[in-house]
């Protein structure tokens, strides 16, 4: 029985998260790639008997859809500017907290963390009333100092940049914790022999913890990357994906076309789509990570 | 052995899991079985939609003490959350017993066959016979040959004006045509710098179709086909389009209606019966200094009829009690009730012989505007052509192009639609 049990074991421990994985992802993602080759809407939801099979159409149509690609260059136009801003701030945060020694420097752990665990829809309230053309503080800011109003959310491109400011404000919180703990699992020995050697605090932190953080900074650039790409909640609380499909990502695109147009089998396509970048982009980074790591 | 033992774990693991899933549906109760005619106790689902669901139970509450054997459960969803709810409950056959449905959405659930044809049900239950409604709202109920939804309450837009504001502008009564209309706001937004005319709302879609209509546009060809760049179209969304372009209504204002009203920033706006008591409400400062008027005219001066009407869901297993209890909402007197405490327009005519409803001067516009008010066209492929206006029309009212070119792009997007 014993001999069963030390066998049997891992499956056990296993289980509950393959069962899950398999139940409320694989299973899922399998059934999106079945609808993305069919013409599903509300009836066909209703009644399968009138579902048909379109091969590819879905996917001709979506990629030559002007409001797709329009959602694809938002969407890389916020992985582009917002990721490395994540990981530069994100780090550099982590970095004086861990420098300073007073209590002050707790507080402003739990200070640059808050945002992470607030409510996005509270978060959007306030943050339409900072962006509000006629109410707003940002714009009240701007006069009091005899700068024009900026239109925040009502000109596509400043839009954008907007909402990866409201994004970069709530996501540095939870990287910061990854780089704080990263940093605290530095040994203190390194530091000390860097000081014999007569490194000064930039040396130490360019050649000791910068390359002891290597695998804390690819975590955060994978994640971050991934979480940019689906990037949703920020333009669907804040601007529809408007003015002008300006702020529409893709992962928005796909939740519109599925839940408020009820075309499931173009949003399924659309979502494989985004699908298969992410895995490719993922792992385009891996292979950098797997060469750099062969150098070292 | 040692396999199967693997496959037990798991069986018995999925299992666990499945029942975990499994438990909250037993609780939901929706599914005894019986009708409301024996003494069987039932319990309906009742899915009411917006702010007023919350002020539903009460009326369900008096249904119960008539029907000692019905309970009725009510759920309040938010509109915005309503259609995805609707999906999940279509996807999975399972759900409300009665669904509050905005008009606008029953083209797509009837096409899904979810609604159930209430035509058997009328002999039994006279207060759901179409003739007791306003036609335009048995219109927006009707899909094919079927009768989905009984009219529970409707609204029209008028046109809401600051009397004080406009008698120094001048008028010393409403607009009543389109170039009064227009030349009221210009007046109005001349008052100087962060004061406008009009608010012209560019997220309702149903704007731009309701002057076109009032401009005598045709929206669809003698055979079916989409018509949107006629000139008369075109002629109408140049009108609305000039409001923006001439400053007379902020593109973006960022200011919630109300507080925009009271402090005269935009003295005239376009909406439905629900302002009343918000106004009322918000702005008590202003009583006295504000009206309402049925909608300028151009050909003439149709209005949107829109509403609420209370269908059953197809899968439902009390039918009968649940086509009792739309009767019971569909009585002159329980309409009556509704409209005292929600302020929503009673669907049955019968209802308007109601006093409130004859003497206040609000009501009264409102039932004017309701003889020349007609429903958007009961297809599936409403909605989307609805959505995909407003996407042309910010083009235009942003960018300022030449409204017929834009008007032809939406024309074809609209027939690709249709297909």
């Amino acid at each position: 029985m014993r001999g069963f049990l030390n066998k049997q074991a891992p499956y056990i421990f296993i289980a509950p998260t393959l069962i899950l994985l398999t139940l409320f992802s694989i299973v899922p993602i399998l059934v999106a790639l079945v609808i993305s080759f069919t013409d599903m809407d509300l009836s066909g939801l209703a009644n399968f008997d009138s579902i048909s099979f379109i091969g590819f159409t879905n996917y001709t149509e979506v990629l030559a859809d002007p409001v797709f690609l329009k959602a694809i260059f938002n969407t890389l136009f916020y992985v582009i500017i917002g990721v490395p801003l994540v990981i530069l701030l994100s780090l550099s945060i982590a970095l004086l907290i861990n420098l300073g020694t007073s209590r002050i420097f707790k507080a402003f752990r739990v200070v640059y963390y808050l945002p992470s665990v607030t409510n996005i829809v509270a978060v959007a309230v306030v943050w339409s009333y900072l962006y509000n053309p006629s109410l707003g503080l940002f714009n009240y800011l701007l006069n009091l100092v005899g700068l024009p109003d900026v239109p925040w959310l009502t000109e596509p491109t400043i839009a954008k940049l907007s909402l990866i400011l409201l994004a970069l404000w709530k996501s540095i919180g939870l990287n910061m914790i990854i780089f704080i703990a990263a940093l605290q699992g530095i040994p203190k020995s390194y530091y000390e022999a860097a000081q014999l050697d007569g490194a000064n605090l930039w040396q130490q932190v360019t050649k000791v913890t910068i390359p002891m953080l290597r695998f804390a900074i690819f975590f955060v650039s994978i994640t971050t990357m991934i979480g940019w790409l689906q990037f949703f909640e920020e333009p669907f609380v804040m601007t529809e994906g408007g003015p002008l499909d300006g702020t529409l990502s893709v992962a928005l695109f796909i939740y519109q076309n599925g839940f408020k147009f009820n075309n499931f089998g173009y949003a399924a396509a659309g979502s494989f789509v985004l699908f298969v970048c992410i895995i490719a982009i993922t792992l385009v980074q891996l292979r950098m990570q797997k060469n750099e790591s062969d150098m070292t | 052995m040692k396999k199967n033992i693997k496959v037990m774990t798991a069986i018995l693991l999925s299992v666990g899991l499945l029942a975990g899933c499994g438990t909250n549906n037993n609780t939901s109760g929706g599914t005894d079985t019986g009708n409301g005619t024996s003494n069987e106790k039932v319990t309906l689902n009742v899915w009411g939609m917006g702010e007023e669901a919350k002020t539903l139970p009460k009326l369900a509450d008096e249904f119960t003490k008539e029907n000692p054997n019905i309970t009725v459960k009510v759920q309040a969803l938010p509109w915005n959350q309503g259609h995805e709810k609707m999906l999940t409950a279509v996807a999975s056959k399972k759900g409300p017993d009665v669904i509050q449905m905005g008009t606008s959405w029953i083209p797509e659930f009837a096409e899904a066959g979810v609604l159930t044809d209430l035509t058997p049900y009328l002999e039994q239950y006279p207060e759901l016979k179409p003739e007791n409604f306003y036609p335009g709202a048995v219109e927006s109920a009707k899909y094919g040959d079927k009768y989905v939804g009984s009219p529970w309450y409707v609204e029209t837009r008028v046109l809401y004006y600051r009397t004080d504001l406009l008698k120094e502008a001048g008028f010393n009564a409403a607009p009543a045509t389109w170039d009064e209309l227009s030349d009221a706001a210009k007046k109005l937004a001349a008052r100087g710098d962060g004061k406008y005319g009009i608010s012209i709302d560019p997220k309702e879609q149903s704007l731009g179709f309701m002057f076109s209509r009032q401009n005598g546009a045709q929206w669809f060809t003698e055979d079916g086909k989409p018509n949107f760049s006629d000139p008369k179209f075109v002629e109408a969304v140049e009108y609305l389009n000039s409001f923006f372009q001439n400053g007379s209504a902020p593109k973006d204002l960022g200011l919630d209606i109300i507080p925009a009203f009271k402090e005269g920033i935009l003295p005239m706006f376009i909406s439905g019966p629900w302002m009343i008591k918000l106004i009322q409400d918000q702005a008590p400062e202003i009583d006295g200094k504000w009206a309402m008027a049925v909608l300028p005219k151009k050909e003439n001066n149709i209005s949107l009829l829109g509403g609420s009407n209370l269908s059953i869901f197809e899968y439902s297993k009390n039918k009968d009690a649940a086509a009792k209890f739309i009767a019971y909402m569909s009585k002159p007197e329980t309409q009556i009730k509704w409209m005292e405490e929600t302020s929503s327009l009673p669907a049955a005519t019968a209802a308007w012989e109601n006093d409130m409803l004859k003497n206040d001067p609000n009501y009264k516009v409102i039932g004017d505007q309701l003889n020349a008010a007609q429903p958007m066209p009961v297809i599936t492929e409403w909605s989307p052509i609805s959505e995909n206006y407003l996407k042309h029309f910010e083009v235009i009212y942003r960018n300022n192009v030449d409204v017929k070119k834009e008007m032809e792009s939406f024309n074809n997007d609209a027939t690709k639609m249709m297909k």
